[in-house]
This record gives structure tokens, C-alpha cells and sequence, in this order.
């Protein structure tokens, strides 16, 4: 004991060391943390690389009623009534998306079904964000391309940092979203009275996770582990 | 108990700097490996707001590895005994807050990380518990480090024992 404390009285003094290592350490680790940053940010833009030449299907009006929860509703004058419930970072929904997206966009732009997607936003702030965003694109009548943007973009992982405003402004100009207003909504995050409402509507509807699915009211059970779009097209023509 | 510490305190300085550096250095380096996943691992604790938190988990592997690299060679082994110590005692409060607020998550610490599928809360709650008694070891071992900071195999030594030689 009496070994060490005069030993460390001694290289106590020896400030010159001391400080530079403290120096070289916070030097490693502010390298290291903007060699992590930049690495990160060229993932991100790699990952739009999937929206080069996307196809716009074009705007289409769309009703958000608080009341419902607010769900945001295309095609609202069909009889047939789809009810999805997703979270934009899930990624099981992305899995949907790919297989029944294109079919459910053809159903609402020919009007055959009024289709309702609630955006939930349980995943963490950054769900919060991007569901703000999908908000603000429904009032602006882009959001059946918004939507499936956002998909085709989907990390990996949740909140690693990528839906940023930027990254969903940056989102928004491939499906033709410039507007001020879009603009706006998403940097001040307008939404988040809906995205609470949709959020909180959850338990009103028994939906317990994502992505639930309700076709003309009644529950929508897959009985395949993967989602396949004759399953899906099949039990949408039968309820 | 201070005659085994005596006659053993060298070899118990140098084990101690290799289990304390060695499992900072593996745990920094498997996460530095993977940015995207420690900064989403950092928010998921929804202590700090996103964006710090995301700094933060970029910054952290970093820290572990230096750290972990200066207690194995041992330079400034006292220095980055406590920086060791610290940061396991970030980790314990860290695990502490999301166990007390109910969250469900994979603690990130050796990589990977985030929310976890609540059917698994009864394993995921014995894991806390787990993590919780490590680091607090890990910290403890940092402890013994500030007060007997020189052993063996070090580049650093005591003035006394470069007098002695």
C-alpha cells in the first residue's frame, strides 16, 4: 500500500503525460465518432438510391377524421373497407408492403375499396417523426406514394437516426411533395395531435401490434408465415 | 486479507487491467463495428433525446476501445481505471432507470440492442438483474485499479520501481 501511494505521488507530477493522454483519448474518440457519423450519413444516401426514378401514381384525396382515430382514408365513397394498422419503421410491415402495396394502390385508385391506414408510432421518437411526416403528405393528397417511399427506404433497424426532417423532406420531393406547406408541417412536426390519436385510438380497436389488418371490420388472419398477395387479394374479394 | 494483497498485488493489477480493458475493448470494438446499431441501441433507453443519444452511440465504442487499450498496455492505467469504472456505473443507472420505467430491452452492451418482444419480459428482467451484477463488478475492479494502479507487464511503473532498477 505505502508502495503505491508514494508511486502515484510521483507520477501525479507528471502533468505533460497525464494530458496527453486524456488528449490522445478524446482525440480517438472524436475521430472514431465522426468516422461512425459520415459512415452512417453515406448508408442513408445510398438507401435513396432505391427511389431513383419512382414512379408517381399521383395525388389522391385523403380525409383524416380525429374521431376514428385519426385514420387517414382513401377512396372513401367504396362499400369494401380495409383497415391497416402500421407503423412506418416496422419492419414486418415493409414485408406487407412489398407484397400487397401495389395491389391495395389499385384498389383505391380505382375505388374499390375505401381503404383506411392508421399510423401508429410505437417504435420509438423516430416512428413519431416519420408518422408526422405521412400525416402531412395525407393533406397534401400524396399519401398512398409517400407511404410506399417510405417503405422502399426503410432501415434495418429503428431509430438509428435516419428519419430526419431532412431525410423525409428529402423523401417527399421523389413523390413530387415540394409544397411550403409539407415543408412546414414536417419541420414543425404539426401532426403530433394526430399521431397521438392514432396512437392512443389502439386499444378502442383490440390492435395489439403491426401490421393488423381489418377487412370490412372483421380481423384479417394470414394463415402462411409470409405474406402472399393471392392470400391477401383472395380474402379482400371473399369479405 | 492486506498480507495476500501484499505479497499477490501485482498479478491482481495485472488481471484486473486485462478483464477490465480486455471486456471494454471487445465490447467497444463489436459495437464500432456496427454504428447504426449502437447509436439505435443508445435511444432505445429513451434516456437522452434521439439525436444526443444517437451522438452518444457513435462516440461510446470509441471510448470503450481507448480506454480498454490503455488499461491492457498499461499507460495511465489509474486514469482509465476510473474513465472504465465510470462507464460501467453509466451502464448500471442506465439499466437501473429502463428496468424501474417498465422497458423492454436488449441492453446493446457487446453490440446489437433495442426493443425486445414482450412475451420474453420474464428473461429479459433476469438479464437486467445479470448486467447489472457484471458492470457493477466491472466497476468494482476499476475501483481496486485507482488504488493500486501499477503491476505487472505495464509500460508505466512506478518512479520507486524504476529507481529500484
Amino acid at each position: 500500500m505505502a508502495k503505491q501511494a508514494k508511486a502515484t505521488k510521483a507520477s501525479g507530477g507528471d502533468n505533460f503525460t497525464r494530458w496527453l493522454v486524456i488528449g490522445m483519448v478524446t482525440l480517438v474518440v472524436a475521430t472514431g465518432a465522426i468516422f461512425s457519423v459520415v459512415g452512417q450519413k453515406n448508408k442513408a444516401n445510398e438507401s435513396f438510391a432505391a427511389l431513383n426514378g419512382f414512379k408517381q401514381g399521383g395525388a389522391i384525396a385523403a380525409t383524416v377524421d380525429p374521431a376514428n382515430g385519426s385514420g387517414i382514408t382513401l377512396a372513401s365513397t367504396a362499400t369494401k373497407t380495409i383497415d391497416l394498422w402500421e407503423d412506418p419503421q416496422c419492419p414486418i410491415c415493409n414485408n406487407f408492403e412489398q407484397a400487397n402495396g401495389a395491389y391495395i394502390d389499385e384498389l383505391v385508385r380505382t375505388n374499390k375499396a375505401k381503404v383506411t391506414y392508421h399510423v401508429l408510432s410505437f417504435l420509438g421518437n423516430e416512428s413519431i417523426s416519420a408518422a408526422n411526416a405521412e400525416f402531412c403528405a395525407a393533406d397534401e393528397g400524396h399519401y398512398l406514394d409517400f407511404h410506399k417511399a417510405v417503405y422502399m427506404v426503410q432501415p434495418a433497424l429503428e431509430n438509428s437516426g435516419f428519419w430526419t426532417s431532412t431525410n423525409l423532406l428529402k423523401i417527399g420531393k421523389y413523390v413530387g411533395l415540394t409544397s411550403k406547406s409539407f415543408t412546414d408541417c414536417v419541420n414543425k412536426a404539426s401532426k403530433l395531435d394526430q399521431v397521438k390519436a392514432a396512437y392512443d385510438s389502439m386499444p378502442k380497436y383490440n390492435v395489439k401490434g403491426t401490421p393488423t389488418v381489418f377487412i370490412n371490420g372483421k380481423l384479417w388472419e394470414r394463415k402462411n408465415s409470409s405474406f402472399l398477395l393471392d392470400e391477401f387479394r383472395t380474402a379482400v374479394e371473399a369479405g | 486479507m492486506k498480507n495476500f494483497n501484499r505479497k499477490y498485488q501485482p498479478i491482481l493489477t495485472l488481471l484486473a487491467r486485462l478483464v477490465l480493458g480486455g471486456v471494454l475493448l471487445v465490447a467497444g470494438g463489436l459495437k464500432a463495428l456496427k454504428p447504426s446499431e449502437s447509436a439505435s441501441a443508445v435511444a432505445a433507453y429513451k434516456i437522452l433525446p434521439t439525436q444526443i443519444a444517437h451522438l452518444a452511440g457513435y462516440a461510446l465504442p470509441w471510448l470503450e476501445i481507448a480506454v480498454g487499450i490503455l488499461l491492457i498496455i498499461g499507460l495511465s492505467a489509474r486514469f482509465a481505471a476510473v474513465v472504465g469504472a465510470l462507464v460501467m456505473v453509466l451502464f448500471v443507472i442506465a439499466i437501473i432507470s429502463v428496468w424501474a420505467r417498465g422497458l423492454l430491452i436488449d441492453c446493446g452492451c457487446f453490440g446489437g440492442g433495442g426493443a425486445v418482444d414482450p412475451a420474453q419480459a420474464a428473461q429479459v428482467h433476469r438479464t437486467y438483474l445479470l448486467e447489472i451484477l457484471r458492470d457493477l463488478g466491472l466497476a468494482l475492479i476499476g475501483l481496486y485499479l485507482y488504488f493500486f494502479p501499477y503491476g505487472l507487464v505495464s509500460i508505466e511503473k512506478p518512479l520507486q520501481i524504476i529507481e529500484e532498477q
